[in-house]
């Protein structure tokens, strides 16, 4: 180590540059203003100077001695001024303001103003009449009971989702070994302070942001900042201008994969990169979901419907001769109605069980409402490891004997078919196993061997796993050839060798050597075919260029294998030197080329094949190499076979890639170099011209503009992401898709949905699901809203016709939380209607959730059928009883005097007011049933949109269970002993029920004829009017 | 701004009104089918009154046993607030009740049968015909002689009837039974005696066979004890006698019992 710093200076701490900035402290509008000019700043690229300095400079900026450390005195005074070095958590928003939010939010606010509207409605009879009807107050009450109750349960369905985030959370805390006054401790990571002295290990978590000072063979897994899946190389060496990409900077929750470094801490917690990133994440402004934006629309058409109702019917009970009075309460009482007491209930219960259904498809949905937004998505921005890949380094292809031979990478490993006859593929196999550090840990027997974890490098771990599986046993190789000495790999030699003991017994030595392929046939003189050695020749170096050229544009990681006998001068017992070398280490046997992908995923090419051909545009995002990543994408289909980049194109017509004509290129490979000198104008036109787009070697920041271009363009962007880096990405998209294994907190914390296996296809079946959820709740709420028209217009013809009131308040109520609730929610389990993934994804600003055609078609058809329905049967009740309904005009004033206990019917019989009152309370009940005998025809027809119900099948169980709750519900309530005191429903006779039944029949024959003449016209005028 | 908010919802409540009118699309509210809906819905209305029964409605179970009401009706609750000095605060129950008797004065009785007394006067012919209510069974209280029906000398006199319910026949001896409550109680004289009602008044037909049906009722005097200023004074009414003829309801105050409030202000 060249240390040259001041030992032991201590200079003042003013002097000490801090890089946190001193946020706590401001004002909160300034604190706004300048977490906007922030953001813009983290929007760009990383900048610090710590990597340009020497070791000198750096002792003395954080004032330490570059072996002994601070001293812990020193470590406390910091400590105190920087806090710990831990990323401060998301803020999270209180218990309290979620229940508040879940309590007045969108919908309940409606029903809040329908409750307190009812309070005054009772407020003012109570003022006016000594003894009021306590219908008003019952409305009131119920309203809030029903908000409250769905708010409590929504809350408790987030509340629970959360909990799983906090069980993701790994609770062991994470240790770093710091030297401090010259002794090595291990202290809890959030202790590390600026300018500590720390030593990290193959393995270990990098617990801050560290500049280097020396290294060994280090190594660093910068996967979750960069997406850069292979390790990189670390030293003390300033390598390049970026400090993403100097050899001289480890980062913040990234891993150290092999060898030890020691560095100064430069950073800790959240003023680390990675913290920055972090932070960026809770500062992003997050747009209104979907879904948020569908109900605001419905509650702004419902209020519009209510008040437009209301103040009519205001006018007109003042022009018709009612008092001030009845006409202020009639206005309350009609907007009350309008509002569907159960429909907040119906659409949170449908959310719920398509989140729980999702979960088990390994789809946890953080936030319900993401559910339904996934079915929306026009756009996938897939990262490629993990996701669209296996996430493991696996042995692709072989090469050996001249031939190319393809292993096995499917998630199964099952077959190997290559020619394993040869005696070439023993020694190389031999070699491959034995000139290797990788390790299986131990106790995994019992599992797969494609299962079993490792330490070590990935390639290696990969050739360690293929040859487990292909070969034999590597352990036992290993020991029969034990290793004497090792030259490990590093970035300029690019080879590996090891030096072991002849498994034959004969006490000689086995030089054994893997590296970059062009490194390794520099080394060699001979090659080996068929076992048997011949000497290198110009025919056989094209070969291995061909091949190796061949493999390189499978975007795959190829190394070269050689080996020499060493001789007998070298027996047993003699001391390899390997940093004096005192062996020979040219004139070697070439063998041949083992080239390791990490494939991708057997299911994704199929899922992306599904997102294609509904539409939706699968854009893939990756810190890979461009020819890794277009092999991929070419692997799972987002370039799709037969479709060529411009360079491609340029290459077949041997013409400058410039000349290439823009139209017909329809793939593009965008590297993350050229993406940074884009305007935002050139890349509209490159997502909008191009239907399959890779983003190669992109930084995090330019995910961030990536996926705001895309929204730019109007559509709706689902991301994928894991590390801590991709969530700003998360939060900024429409729907952000964790990754459950692989995904680090933040990430889980930003995301709407984790997938749990990490699967893309996972995607697809929750985008199945949302689209599903978005058709279904629109069956729920037409057919919940279908019943408000034979709500509503019976408190209508009561004001117009001055007949006795047909259908009363706690009917209405029976209807819309009782009979209606559970059918409503049984259309959530309605299957999927045979176009469902053939449509195009919802265009979010004209295909609404509640569209005018669904209004029309609830409101105006089927509604007034079933207005039809329980009038007739008012009116029937009525007349069979003594009241014809042409007497029934204008009765109202004289029905409702509790004082006119003789009124005379059509038959000239006389009607105390109690005995009036039980026949037309008999009549609401009969309404009410009617109601219930026609939902049963709605809620089958509500089934389908398209197509009829004799395709579709009845085999929705939950459905017909609800078609049974309802009829058995409504003759529990009609027949009960008690229910005329308790509800004021009374029994009914049985023809009673049959008079709603034409009706019944009449909605299905109506609706299946709408729905052929859809089927026979496809956007005929018909389904421009009435198909929602 | 603000131009653009007013704007917005200016055409909200535009598309609002066109989502009600549809006259262009679909029509369902206010537009041609709404039209058809509602001739179909007076069809089979229509239809439902073809089927119906003009004779006697399909159901009399809602009615199980009359009610009992009084006369001349309140203008409001039950209760008779009069002056006697003042004939206009009574002028509106005379006339009532004249109203009333109009159909019971001889002339308009001559059609009618006289039938015989405590019997069912069931028929069973084409032509239906009625008993006779002879107003001389009020006596005094029948308005021929007095036609102030008392009020103007204090004692008021008022008609309690029993509720027509088709088919009735009431078992036993029905009568009315008047009590008089609270802290000045009022003599009652009931007409006819002992507040009767005669069996031969049922059954009952119904309006469209049974048309010149007179129905029987019972005429209360009040003859108030103490002449003070203000004499107040609660009656109560209710059906007697008769097993099938229920006058104890807990909901309905009225079925087979009738109860009202007298005041009467006395100033000279």
């Amino acid at each position: 180590m060249g240390l040259g710093g001041r030992k032991g200076t201590v200079t003042p701490r003013e002097q000490n540059p801090s890089p946190r900035p001193k946020g706590p402290k401001m004002s909160k509008r300034k604190m706004k203003r300048k977490n906007k000019r922030e953001m813009e700043e983290l929007k760009k690229e990383v900048v610090m100077d710590d990597h340009k300095l020497t070791l000198d400079e750096l002792s003395t900026k954080y004032s330490v001695d570059l072996t002994k450390g601070h001293s812990p005195e020193e470590e406390q005074e910091i400590l105190a001024r920087d806090g710990p070095d831990t990323l401060s958590p998301p803020t999270t928003t209180p218990g309290w303001v979620k229940f508040c939010k879940q309590l007045f939010g969108g919908f309940s606010l409606l029903l809040w103003t329908g409750a307190s509207l009812c309070f005054v409605a009772y407020g003012i009879q109570l003022y006016f009449h000594e003894d009021p009807t306590k219908d008003n107050l019952y409305l009131g009450v119920v309203l809030t009971v029903v908000v409250i109750i769905t708010g409590c349960s929504s809350y408790y369905q987030e509340a629970k989702s959360s909990k799983i985030m906090e069980s993701f959370k790994t609770m062991v805390p994470q240790q770093a070994l710091v030297i401090r006054g010259g002794d090595k401790i291990q202290i809890p990571v959030q202790d590390l302070v600026v300018g500590d002295l720390v030593e990290v290990k193959g393995g270990d978590w990098i617990p801050a942001d560290i500049r280097l000072i020396s290294s060994q063979g280090c190594k660093v897994d910068n996967s979750s900042l960069t997406g850069e899946s292979e390790p990189q190389s670390r030293s003390s060496d300033f390598t390049n201008e970026n400090p993403l990409k100097t050899q001289n900077i480890c980062f913040f929750s990234t891993n150290c994969v092999e060898g030890t470094a020691q560095g100064i801490v430069i950073a800790t917690g959240d003023s680390t990169v990675m913290g920055r990133i972090a932070s960026l994440t809770s500062g992003l402004a997050v747009g209104q979901t979907p879904i948020a934006a569908e109900i605001e629309h419905f509650i702004h058409l419902i209020t519009a419907v209510a008040v437009f109702l209301g103040v009519t019917f205001f006018g007109l009970s003042l022009i018709l001769g009612y008092s001030w009075l009845e006409a202020v309460i009639f206005l309350i009482g009609i907007i009350v109605a309008n509002v569907p007491e159960g429909l907040l209930a119906t659409v949170t219960v449908c959310l719920t069980l398509t989140a729980k259904r999702m979960a088990r498809k390994n789809c946890l949905v953080k936030n319900l409402e993401a559910v339904k937004t996934l079915g929306s998505t026009s756009t996938i921005c897939s990262k490629e490891t993990g996701t669209l890949t296996q996430n493991r380094m696996t042995v692709a292809h072989l090469w050996f004997d001249r031939t190319i031979y393809e292993a096995d990478t499917s998630e199964e490993q099952t077959g190997n078919s290559f020619a394993k006859g040869s005696d070439t593929w023993c020694i190389l196999a031999r070699i491959a196993g034995v000139c290797n550090r990788a390790d299986f840990k131990a106790n995994q027997e019992y599992l797969p061997i494609a299962k079993r974890a490792t330490a070590g490098d990935a390639s290696e771990s990969a050739l360690l796993k293929f040859i487990e599986q292909s070969y034999s046993s590597v352990k036992e190789m290993r020991e029969k050839s034990p290793k004497v000495a090792e030259i490990p790999f590093n970035s300029t030699n690019k080879y590996q060798t090891s030096i072991h003991l002849r498994e034959d017994g004969s006490q000689t030595h086995v030089l054994m050597m893997k590296g970059a392929p062009e490194r390794i046939l520099e080394f060699c003189s001979t090659y080996l075919l068929k076992g048997q050695e011949y000497p290198m020749d110009d025919e056989m170096k094209e070969a291995f260029q061909n091949a190796y050229l061949e493999l390189g544009g499978l975007g795959e990681h190829v190394l070269g294998f050689c080996f020499l006998n060493l001789p007998n001068t070298y027996s047993k017992g003699f001391k390899f030197n390997t940093d004096e070398i005192n062996f020979p280490m040219d004139n070697l046997c070439f063998v041949g080329l083992i080239s390791m992908i990490d494939p991708p995923r057997a299911a994704v090419s199929d899922a992306v094949g599904k997102c294609r051909s509904v539409g939706i545009k699968v854009i893939m995002v990756t810190g890979d190499h461009p020819i890794t990543a277009k092999a991929i994408a070419k692997g799972v289909g987002i370039i799709s076979e037969g479709t060529e980049i411009a360079e491609d194109i340029a290459a077949r017509l041997k013409i400058p890639v410039s000349q290439v004509n823009a139209r017909d290129v329809k793939a593009i490979v965008v590297h993350g170099s050229e993406l940074k000198n884009m305007n935002s104008e050139q890349l509209d036109e490159i997502l909008q011209n191009h239907t399959e787009i890779v983003f190669a070697r992109t930084s995090p920041q330019q995910k961030l503009i990536i996926v705001e271009g895309c929204q730019r363009l109007g559509a709706i962007v689902a991301v994928t992401g894991d590390g801590v880096n991709n969530s700003p990405v998360l939060k900024k998209a429409d729907i952000g898709i964790a990754m459950g294994i692989a995904g680090s907190d933040v990430s889980k914390q930003a995301a709407d949905m984790i997938l749990l296996d990490d699967n893309f296809a996972s995607i697809v079946i929750g985008m199945e699901e949302g689209r599903l959820i978005f058709d279904n709740l629109k069956k729920s709420i037409a057919y919940t809203l279908t019943s408000n028209i034979p709500e509503i217009t019976p408190f209508l013809l009561f004001i117009i016709l001055g007949i006795p009131l047909p259908l009363g308040t706690i009917t209405i109520l029976c209807i819309d939380l009782g009979t209606d609730m559970v059918p409503a929610i049984s259309l959530a389990y309605e299957s999927a209607e045979s176009d469902l993934m053939k449509r195009a994804p919802r265009n979010p600003k004209t295909d609404k959730l509640v569209n005018d055609r669904l209004t029309g078609m609830a409101y105006g058809q089927i509604g007034m059928i079933q207005v039809l329905a329980g009038f007739f049967t008012y009116f029937v009740i009525l007349a069979e009883n003594g009241f014809k309904p042409t007497d029934l005009l204008g009765i109202r004033i004289s029905w409702e005097n509790r004082y006119l206990n003789d009124l005379e019917d059509s038959y000239g019989q006389q009607w105390t007011y109690e005995q009036r009152k039980v026949l037309e309370l008999t009549c609401q009940t009969a309404f009410f049933v009617s109601i219930v005998v026609v939902q049963w025809a709605d809620l089958i027809i509500c089934k389908t949109r398209r197509n009829s119900v004799f395709q579709q099948g009845m085999t929705n169980k939950i459905l017909i269970f609800g078609i049974l709750e309802e009829t058995f519900l409504a003759a529990f309530l009609s027949y009960t002993p008690g229910m005329d005191v308790a509800l004021r429903m009374y029994p009914l006779k049985i023809t009673w029920w049959l008079c709603a039944t034409p009706y019944s029949i009449l909605i299905l024959v109506y609706d299946e004829i709408r729905k052929l003449i859809i089927r026979r016209h496809p956007g005929g005028w018909l389904e421009k009017e009435t198909y929602y | 701004h603000t131009v653009t908010k007013k704007e917005k919802s200016f055409n909200q409540s535009l598309a609002e009104w066109k989502l009600f009118n549809y006259n262009t699309t679909t029509g369902e509210f206010l537009g041609p089918t709404a039209k058809s809906w509602g001739l179909s819905l007076l069809f089979c209305l229509w239809a439902m009154l073809q089927a119906l029964n003009n004779k006697v409605p399909r159901y009399r179970d809602q009615i199980p046993s009359p009610g009992l009401m009084v006369f001349p009706k309140p203008v409001m609750a039950l209760d008779f607030s009069f002056s006697v000095s003042n004939p206009e605060s009574y002028r509106g129950y005379i006339n009532d009740r004249k109203k009333f008797l109009k159909s019971y004065v001889v002339e308009e009785q001559k059609n009618l049968t006289d039938c015989p007394d405590g019997a069912f006067f069931e028929q069973k012919r084409l032509d239906y015909t009625s008993c006779r209510f002879p107003l001389v069974l009020l006596e005094a209280r029948s308005g021929v002689d007095d036609p102030g029906f008392g009020y103007s000398t204090g004692s008021p006199c008022i008609l309690v009837k029993m509720n027509r319910k088709i088919g009735l026949k009431s078992q036993g001896e029905p009568r009315i039974e008047c009590i008089s409550k609270g802290e000045n109680t009022a003599v009652l004289s009931t007409y006819p005696s002992n507040g009767t009602i005669d069996l031969k008044y049922f059954p009952y037909y119904g309006k469209k066979l049974h048309g010149s049906y007179l129905q029987p009722f019972v005429a209360v005097q009040l003859i108030f004890g103490n002449r003070n200023n203000v004499n107040e004074v609660t009656v109560e009414h209710k059906i007697d006698g008769s097993p099938n003829l229920k006058h104890r309801d807990d909901r309905d105050k009225f079925l087979g019992r009738v109860a009202f409030k007298s005041t009467m202000l006395n100033k000279k």
